[in-house]
C-alpha cells in the first residue's frame, strides 16, 4: 500500500493549488482561444464605426463573396495563427483600440480617408515581416493554377524572393498607392474632391491632431 | 516694301534656309550610347510578361527595340516623384510612355513633334470641345472618340491611378502627366514600333476617316491612292532610311509628303510644317509657322505681318515666347513641291498647286466668309443665341465649313476629284443654297434683307440666283421644251 501514497511534500495545500492552477490554465487557455476568436470576428472589429469604412469595401471584393463559398474575416487575414501569436497581435492591436478613443476621429469618412494610406503602409509592412503568414492559411502557392493560362506558371516561376503582399496589394481594401510613389498632396486633393471640400481642408483636418 | 522689312524677310529666308537643311536627309540615328539603355530589371519584366500578356511581349521581341536590347524598363521606367509613378513588381514604373520619355532617345524626333498641330491637337480644341462633345455628346463620347484622335487631358488620380474618362488614350495631341504633348504611339503602334506600319497610310487612317476628315478616302480615290495600292511590295516600306525618289519611287503615302524626306529635303516630326493652308477652319488662311526659341510653334494668318525674329509674342497657352524663325507660307510651300518634284515636272506641280488654291480660294470667297458674316450678324442682333447647336442653323453651318468644307478643301489638295465636288464642295453648295440661307433668313426674320441679302449681293458671286429664268437641261428639262 506504500506504494500508492504521495511524496510527502504533495501536501493538500499544494494537491489543491495544482488542481485549481490546472483547471485555471485550462479555463485560460480556452478564454485565450475564444476570446482571440471573438476578436477576429468581423462582429468585433466592425464595433467600432472606423473599421465599418474598410468593411464596405472588403465585401465588394472575392475575398467576401467567393465562388466557392469560403468567406475571410478580418482576423482570417490581420491576425497571426496559434494563439500565442493572435495573442500578441491583438495586444500590439489595442493601440488601434487606444488611437480610437484619444486620437482623431477616425469615424468621420473624411479623417478615415486622409489617414488611411499610413494605415495601408502599416498592414503592408505587417504581412511582409510575415512572409505573407496569412495569405498562406488558404492559398498554397504549389496550388495555384488561376482562370488564365499562365497565372499556374507566373507563380511557379517568377516568384522567387518574393511574398504574396508584394504582389498583391491593394486586393481587399481601397486602393493605396505604394509607400515608394504616394503622394501625400495627391491624395489629400483627391478626397476633397470627393468630399466636396474646399482645397487645404484635408491639411487642416489632419493638423488638427 | 521699306527697306527694314525688305531686310527682315530676307533674314527669315536665310534662317529657314539653315532650319530646314540643317538636318540629314536620312532619318535621324539614335545618337546615344548603347550603355545608356539595356535596363538591369528588363529581362524580369520580359520573363514575367511573356507569360501574363504574351501578345504585348512577342510584339516586343519583334521590334527593332528588342534587337538593339532596349526592354521594357527603358522605356517605362520613372522617378518616383512623377506624377503617374506606380510600384509595380518592386520597381518604379509608369504606365504611360510620353513623348518625352521617347525623346530620352529620339530626341530630334521629340523636338520637331512637340508644338506640331499633332502635338496641340487637344489643346488647339480644349475650350471648345464642351459645346459639341459635352452639351451635344456627353462625356462618355469625348472619352470614347474624341479624345481618342485629338488626345485627352490625362487625369492622374490621387491614389495613383489614371482616372478611366482619359485613359487608356492615345490621341495625338494627348497632354501626358510629365507635360509633354502627343502620343508616339498614335501612329508607332506599341510594342512593335515598326518603321513600315507608321509608313503605311493605315497609320493615319484611325482619324483621318469619316465626314470631317476623309484622307483616307481621298488619298485612296486619288491617283496617289491607286498607284500604291498596285504597287505596294514596291514600297520598300521596311527600308532603315526612306528617301522619297532614292529609297522608293513607286508612290507617295501620307508619309511621304507631309513628314518624310525627299531628295534633299529633309524628314521632319512636325505633320504641318510643309501646309501652307489651315484647312479644317470656317475660312482657311495662308498661316506663317512661328518657331520660338524654346522649340514651341505657332501658327498665324499669313494676312497679318510677319513677326520679326527675336521678337516676343503671346502664344495660344499665354505664355510669352521670343521668336527663332518663321516659315512663310511661299517657303512651306517650297518644301512640299520639293516631294512633287521627285515624281512630276515643276510645271505640273505648280500647276496643281494652282487648282488646289483656286478651290480654297473659291470656298473661302464663296461660301466660308459669308456664310461666317451672316452667322456672326445673327450674333450681334441677337437673333441666335450664343449658345452654340441650340438652334438648327448652328449644326448647318457647323457641317457647312467643317465637314463639308473641309471635305471638298481636302479633296481638291490631294487630287480625288470626287471628294473635291460631289462629297465636298457640291454639298457645300447644297448647304448653303438650300439649307443654310433658307435657315437664315427664318432667323433674321424682318433683319433678312439686311442680314442675310446684303451679304450676298456684296459678294457678287450668288448673282445666278437673281436670274430665276435660266432653265437647264441638267434637271431633264431643255429650255425648248416650257414655253
Amino acid at each position: 500500500m506504500g506504494g500508492l501514497r504521495a511524496p510527502l511534500f504533495i501536501t493538500r495545500h499544494v494537491l489543491i493549488a495544482l488542481v485549481v492552477g490546472g483547471v485555471g490554465g485550462v479555463l485560460f487557455m480556452a478564454f485565450l482561444i475564444e476570446f482571440d476568436h471573438y476578436t477576429s470576428s468581423d462582429a468585433f472589429c466592425t464595433t467600432c464605426h472606423s473599421m465599418t469604412y474598410a468593411d464596405q469595401d472588403f465585401r465588394q471584393t472575392v475575398h467576401y463573396n467567393s465562388a466557392s463559398g469560403v468567406r475571410a474575416s478580418c482576423g482570417d487575414c490581420h491576425v497571426s495563427e496559434g494563439v500565442f501569436a493572435a495573442t500578441w497581435d491583438h495586444a500590439v492591436g489595442s493601440k488601434d483600440l487606444f488611437k480610437q478613443l484619444f486620437g482623431p476621429d477616425y469615424d468621420d469618412p473624411v479623417i478615415n480617408a486622409l489617414h488611411l494610406p499610413e494605415a495601408a503602409f502599416a498592414a503592408r509592412r505587417w504581412f511582409r515581416a510575415r512572409d505573407s503568414a496569412t495569405c498562406k492559411r488558404c492559398h498554397t502557392l504549389e496550388a495555384i493554377q488561376g482562370k488564365r493560362a499562365d497565372t499556374a506558371a507566373i507563380h511557379r516561376e517568377e516568384t522567387d524572393g518574393k511574398s504574396c503582399i508584394d504582389c498583391h496589394y491593394n486586393l481587399v481594401h481601397r486602393k493605396v498607392p505604394d509607400e515608394s510613389t504616394f503622394k501625400r498632396d495627391a491624395w489629400n486633393r483627391m478626397i476633397e474632391e470627393e468630399f466636396a471640400l474646399e482645397p487645404g481642408t484635408a491639411e487642416r483636418l489632419m493638423g488638427e491632431h | 516694301m521699306p527697306p527694314v522689312l525688305l531686310s527682315a524677310s530676307f533674314r527669315r529666308v536665310l534662317f529657314l534656309s539653315i532650319f530646314v537643311l540643317a538636318f540629314p536627309a536620312a532619318a535621324e540615328k539614335v545618337k546615344l550610347d548603347a550603355s545608356q539603355w539595356g535596363h538591369e530589371a528588363g529581362d524580369a519584366c520580359v520573363s514575367c510578361h511573356t507569360k501574363s500578356s504574351s501578345g504585348l511581349a512577342q510584339q516586343w521581341r519583334d521590334s527593332a527595340h528588342a534587337a538593339a536590347g532596349v526592354n521594357c524598363m527603358d522605356c517605362h521606367r520613372a522617378e518616383r516623384e512623377d506624377a503617374d509613378a506606380i510600384e509595380h513588381e518592386g520597381q518604379v514604373i509608369a504606365t504611360i510612355v510620353s513623348p518625352k520619355d521617347c525623346g530620352r532617345c529620339h530626341t530630334k524626333e521629340f523636338e520637331e513633334q512637340q508644338g506640331s498641330v499633332h502635338a496641340e491637337a487637344y489643346s488647339i480644341i480644349e475650350d471648345r470641345l464642351p459645346a459639341l462633345a459635352q452639351n451635344v455628346g456627353g462625356s462618355a463620347m469625348q472619352a470614347a472618340s474624341c479624345d481618342q484622335c485629338h488626345g485627352s487631358r490625362v487625369k492622374v488620380r490621387g491614389d495613383g491611378t489614371l482616372d478611366p474618362a482619359t485613359w487608356p488614350n492615345s490621341g495625338i495631341g494627348r497632354i501626358n502627366p510629365d507635360g509633354s504633348k502627343g502620343s508616339c504611339s498614335s501612329c508607332h503602334g506599341r510594342h512593335r514600333f515598326s518603321k513600315a506600319q507608321a509608313r503605311e497610310p493605315e497609320a493615319c487612317v484611325r482619324c483621318h476617316s469619316g465626314p470631317d476628315s476623309p484622307d483616307k478616302e481621298i488619298f485612296e480615290a486619288s491617283k496617289h491612292g491607286m498607284v500604291y495600292a498596285a504597287h505596294r511590295e514596291e514600297m520598300n516600306l521596311d527600308a532603315a532610311e526612306w528617301v522619297a525618289g532614292r529609297d522608293y519611287t513607286a508612290a507617295p503615302t501620307c508619309v511621304s509628303c507631309h513628314m518624310g524626306a525627299a531628295g534633299k529635303l529633309p524628314s521632319t516630326h512636325d505633320v504641318g510644317l510643309r501646309n501652307v493652308w489651315s484647312l479644317n477652319t470656317p475660312v482657311s488662311k495662308r498661316q506663317f509657322l512661328v518657331i520660338f526659341e524654346d522649340g514651341a510653334k505657332m501658327e498665324l494668318p499669313g494676312d497679318e505681318a510677319a513677326p520679326r525674329r527675336g521678337t516676343e509674342m503671346a502664344r495660344a497657352d499665354g505664355t510669352v515666347g521670343v521668336v527663332k524663325a518663321v516659315a512663310t507660307p511661299e517657303r512651306r510651300r517650297q518644301a512640299m513641291t520639293l516631294v512633287c518634284v521627285e515624281c512630276h515636272g515643276k510645271g505640273f506641280t505648280e500647276g496643281f498647286m494652282r487648282q488646289f488654291d483656286a478651290v480654297v480660294e473659291l470656298y473661302n470667297t464663296k461660301f466660308g466668309e459669308p456664310a461666317r458674316a451672316i452667322m456672326a450678324g445673327l450674333y450681334e442682333r441677337g437673333l441666335l443665341t450664343p449658345t452654340a447647336f441650340d438652334e438648327p442653323i448652328e449644326f448647318t453651318y457647323w457641317e457647312l465649313w467643317h465637314d463639308e468644307g473641309a471635305r471638298g478643301r481636302h479633296g481638291a489638295s490631294m487630287m480625288s476629284p470626287n471628294h473635291a465636288w460631289w462629297e465636298g464642295m457640291y454639298l457645300v453648295g447644297r448647304n448653303f443654297y438650300a439649307r443654310f440661307l433658307p435657315e437664315a433668313r427664318a432667323a433674321a426674320g424682318g433683319h433678312a434683307d439686311e442680314v442675310v441679302d446684303a451679304v450676298l449681293r456684296a459678294n457678287g458671286q450668288h448673282e445666278w440666283l437673281d436670274q430665276p429664268g435660266q432653265m437647264s437641261a441638267i434637271l431633264g428639262f431643255p429650255p425648248q421644251e416650257v414655253e
